[in-house]
């Protein structure tokens, strides 16, 4: 995902704000990582570029 | 409550599904519906669009005809496999997994949100369509597709224990509850089907 999108980017949970942590990127794009959500505490992994912003209970493969 | 209304069983279903799923959607869903259905909407160029429900990206090729600020969420990652396979998997959409109902997007962030062959597998079809009028800028459109309910007996036994279908009526009444305005249908279909397919257009207030 570029990183941009964390201007239109929030919880599913609570809208609140995520936190973005990074592990790979290639530019502005972040290729592997995670978004946490600044009051659940939930995290939301970025695989592969692509973040899985499901929520916990929808989460199974 | 049909079988595929619960998200773990349609996930499998769609797992399955994603493999003949663009053979198999012509029958009821093709270019010709696809294109009537852009006509309905003012989609200007570098306008940001959302898919919900983008699947193998049938409606995402679509809009990508009208603007290259697409973005499509999906809960399946296999449907979403085949969309990769068409657009690249970071280069001309944004994709990411996440539920209808539970939009992960702050609220006005899009110029349009458009839903096709989503709806029916969506539990709660109202609190998806809160969170498209949340999202999307208010005083914009949103636009769903979703199959019609069917006219004879039996085919509404198989629609009702296998999906949700809907009418004009239902529709209304679920737009009206998710505090849409300007709610109109367009029936559509191929010609030995002609409405097999309802579309919606609806306004999100002005705040």
């Amino acid at each position: 995902m570029k990183e941009s999108l964390m201007d239109i980017l929030c919880d599913p949970l609570d809208k609140s704000d995520l936190e973005l942590e990074v592990d790979e990127r290639d530019d502005d794009e972040i290729l592997e990582g995670r978004l946490i959500g600044t009051e659940t505490g939930e995290v939301y992994p970025i695989e592969d570029g692509i973040p899985n912003l499901l929520p916990p209970d929808m989460r199974d493969d | 409550m049909g079988i595929l209304e619960d998200k773990g069983r349609a996930r499998l279903f769609y797992k399955y599904l994603s493999k003949v799923y663009d053979q198999v959607n012509p029958f009821i869903w093709n270019e010709e519906m696809r294109a009537e259905a852009l006509a309905l909407l003012d989609i200007e160029q570098g306008d940001r669009v959302l898919d919900v429900g983008c699947g193998t990206g049938f409606g995402t090729e679509g809009l990508l005809q009208h603007t290259d600020n697409v973005h499509g969420i999906d809960q399946s990652i296999h449907q979403m496999q085949k969309a990769f396979q068409k657009f690249g998997k970071r280069d001309k959409v944004r994709f990411y997994r996440g539920d209808a109902e539970r939009l992960p997007f702050k609220d006005d962030s899009f110029d349009v949100i458009w839903s096709s062959g989503s709806i029916e597998y969506w539990p709660n079809p109202v609190d998806a369509l809160e969170e498209f009028r949340r999202v999307v800028k208010p005083g914009n459109e949103v636009l769903v597709v979703g199959p019609n309910y069917p006219k004879t007996t039996v085919m509404q036994k198989v629609a009702d224990s296998i999906m949700l279908f809907y009418d004009e009526e239902e529709a209304d009444r679920m737009f009206e509850e998710a505090g849409f305005e300007d709610i109109e249908h367009v029936m559509m279909g191929p010609s030995y089907d002609p409405d097999i397919a309802i579309t919606t257009v609806a306004r999100a207030p002005e705040k």
